[in-house]
């Protein structure tokens, strides 16, 4: 119930730093003509000038809440509203942060997790972008593997580590593997959806310039499909992200998960929830770096 | 014969489906002579755009040969520009980045790119939109980006397949007029595809109608109208007369393909 409490924070930060997230992928490929000549075209530089403004308000909108909801948990657990086993005062918790920041075990913890979840965002998302466009070149492929990969979607696919424990061990690559595995699904099914819903008529004008094949992979077909790629991404780093934590949740020998665990099983409420904020702050850092992401590869697009 | 413009000889299509056999286009024997503009009209479903296919080299033609400025047509060729009925423009690339984008494909050098570019957006009247994404611009200032790629690229013959038939009625007037007017200047050979009589009247210098499935001209009409002309000759005597010549062999026409519809649907 704690738990749930503070994560919300973490995921309105998600959702307010980019305006739309539910349906960015059609904003582009549904531009149909409009039929009025004069209807919309604000000169181009307002328009930016208020898209920088939007990220400055939900920027500010997003500390503001955060600031809400720590001074609500300080009040609240200074006047006994809760046990101080449920949720320690933020003050508390931000006093032992700043004693684990000294400490080398946090290091080792948090650079462990780090790589395997970079590891796992990388070789998700290339794998992931591989096979989509596989599919959309092979469309035989595409037809005999898509139903399983949506299917995949739906297995919590963590349930598959015991077995990759036995395979590999328990070490860092066994948490790398299954977590690119669950990052590569949606990045592959957005990737291949988004080309094959590209508009016909840009592959019309490749085939009367007589571009090659090159040219038409990598200047009409990938920017073609770019918001469904950026979508794929976006999954693609929130399931490393689970993924990962859920696996050193559940059995590893390090990482910032397992450490949540173990503190959970000696008691030590404080230093767990410290943890817990560490987890929250990396799926903020990601979140913003994705939607700088964004922001660079579809410029011009969100209308 | 006149070497630089679009000859067709013989020329049919037949499409061989599962189901049936169904001629497109057949017997086409025309001539689009150098720097002139001629439209072709005729009743949906005729094989209008097939036909302009197969001038492009998007489409094999089943019998007969294409030949423009005098090569013959064996497949797409950046020489043959097409502007197409769909909204062509790419949503991530700026007006002047999509006006630039066909010579970038064929390899136009960079710094002649950036002259051709900014002149083909003067041409079609997008000055000052630039830096604007498609998103940003109607429907018909799309067309005329997509029209200034095509232009850009400085192809022997024009091919435009039913460009404003997504716009609404005074746009595509207007923006009809607008070709015409960059016609004048260029004198660049266009074949224009429409199923809009008025809008082939006012364009052209000559008009083709089409018939029904199997597609074949069946009435040439030279336009002799003024040359300088705008969207207010639609109100001339003259321009009734030739509407009412081209309706004439074209009613017939579309009651049969009207009728055929109706019987293979039902």
């Amino acid at each position: 119930m704690t738990r749930s409490s503070t994560p919300s924070t973490a995921s309105r930060t998600s959702s307010s730093s980019h305006p739309s997230p539910s349906h960015p992928p059609f904003t582009a490929a549904d531009d149909l003509p409009s039929e009025s000549a004069s209807a919309h075209h604000a000169p181009p530089d307002p328009r930016r000038g208020r898209g920088w403004g939007t990220a400055g308000f939900s920027v500010g909108a997003t500390l503001a809440l955060i600031v809400a909801l720590t001074a609500f948990a300080e009040i609240g657990s200074r006047a006994g509203w809760w046990n101080d086993h449920v949720l320690p005062a933020p003050s508390v918790i931000f006093t032992e942060l700043g004693v684990l920041l000294t400490e080398r075990q946090f290091w080792i913890d948090a650079q462990r997790t780090g790589i395997e979840v970079a590891a796992s965002i990388v070789f998700g998302c290339l794998l992931g972008f591989a096979a989509g466009l596989l599919f959309w070149k092979v469309p035989l492929l595409g037809r005999v593997f898509e139903p399983y990969l949506v299917s995949f979607y739906a297995v919590p696919l963590v349930l598959f580590y015991p077995v990759m424990i036995v395979l590999v061990g328990i070490n860092a690559m066994s948490v790398i593997i299954l977590a690119t595995i669950m990052a590569a699904i949606p990045m592959a099914l957005n990737t291949a959806v988004g080309l094959n819903q590209m508009p016909p008529v840009y592959l019309k004008l490749a085939r009367s310039l007589r571009t090659s094949p090159r040219q038409t992979l990598f200047a009409i077909a990938i920017p073609a499909a770019g918001p469904f790629i950026v979508a794929g991404l976006r999954l693609a780093v929130v399931y490393a992200l689970i993924g990962t934590i859920a696996m050193e949740f559940t059995t590893a020998q390090a990482g910032l998960g397992y450490r949540i665990r173990y503190l959970y099983e000696i008691f030590d409420n404080i230093g767990m929830f410290a943890y817990i904020v560490v987890v929250l702050v990396l799926s903020c850092l990601l979140t913003v770096a994705l939607a700088a992401v964004e922001r660079v590869l579809l410029r011009g697009r969100n209308s | 014969m006149d070497p630089q413009g679009i000859e067709m000889t013989g020329l049919s299509v037949v499409f061989d489906t599962a189901a049936r056999r169904v001629t497109a286009v057949t017997d086409i024997d025309q001539i689009v002579p150098h720097s002139s503009f001629v439209s072709i009209v005729g009743p949906s479903g005729c094989g209008k755009s097939t036909l302009l296919a197969v001038v492009a080299g998007l489409q094999k033609a089943t019998t007969g040969a294409v030949s423009v400025a005098g090569r013959p047509v064996t497949g797409p060729d950046p020489k043959i520009g097409v502007v197409f009925q769909e909204d062509s423009t790419l949503p991530w690339r700026t007006v002047e980045e999509n006006v630039a984008f066909a010579m970038e494909m064929i390899g136009t050098p960079k710094p002649e790119r950036r002259k051709r570019t900014k002149d083909a957006i003067e041409l079609v009247g997008l000055a000052g939109f630039e830096k604007s994404y498609p998103s940003q611009l109607s429907g018909g200032m799309r067309q005329r980006v997509a029209l200034a790629r095509t232009l850009a690229v400085q192809p022997e013959v024009v091919l435009m397949d039913e460009p404003f038939a997504a716009l609404d009625q005074q746009t595509r007037l207007f923006l009809g007029a607008e070709v015409r007017q960059i016609w004048a200047r260029t004198k660049q050979t266009i074949m224009f595809v429409t199923h809009d009589i008025s809008e082939a009247i006012l364009l052209s210098q000559q008009v083709w109608v089409m018939s029904y499935r199997p597609g074949t001209i069946i009435d040439v009409v030279d336009i002799d109208l003024p040359g300088e002309r705008d969207a207010g000759v639609v109100s001339t005597p003259r321009f009734n007369e030739l509407h009412n010549r081209i309706w004439g062999s074209l009613q017939a026409e579309s009651m049969r393909g009207f009728q055929q519809q109706e019987a293979s649907s039902t």
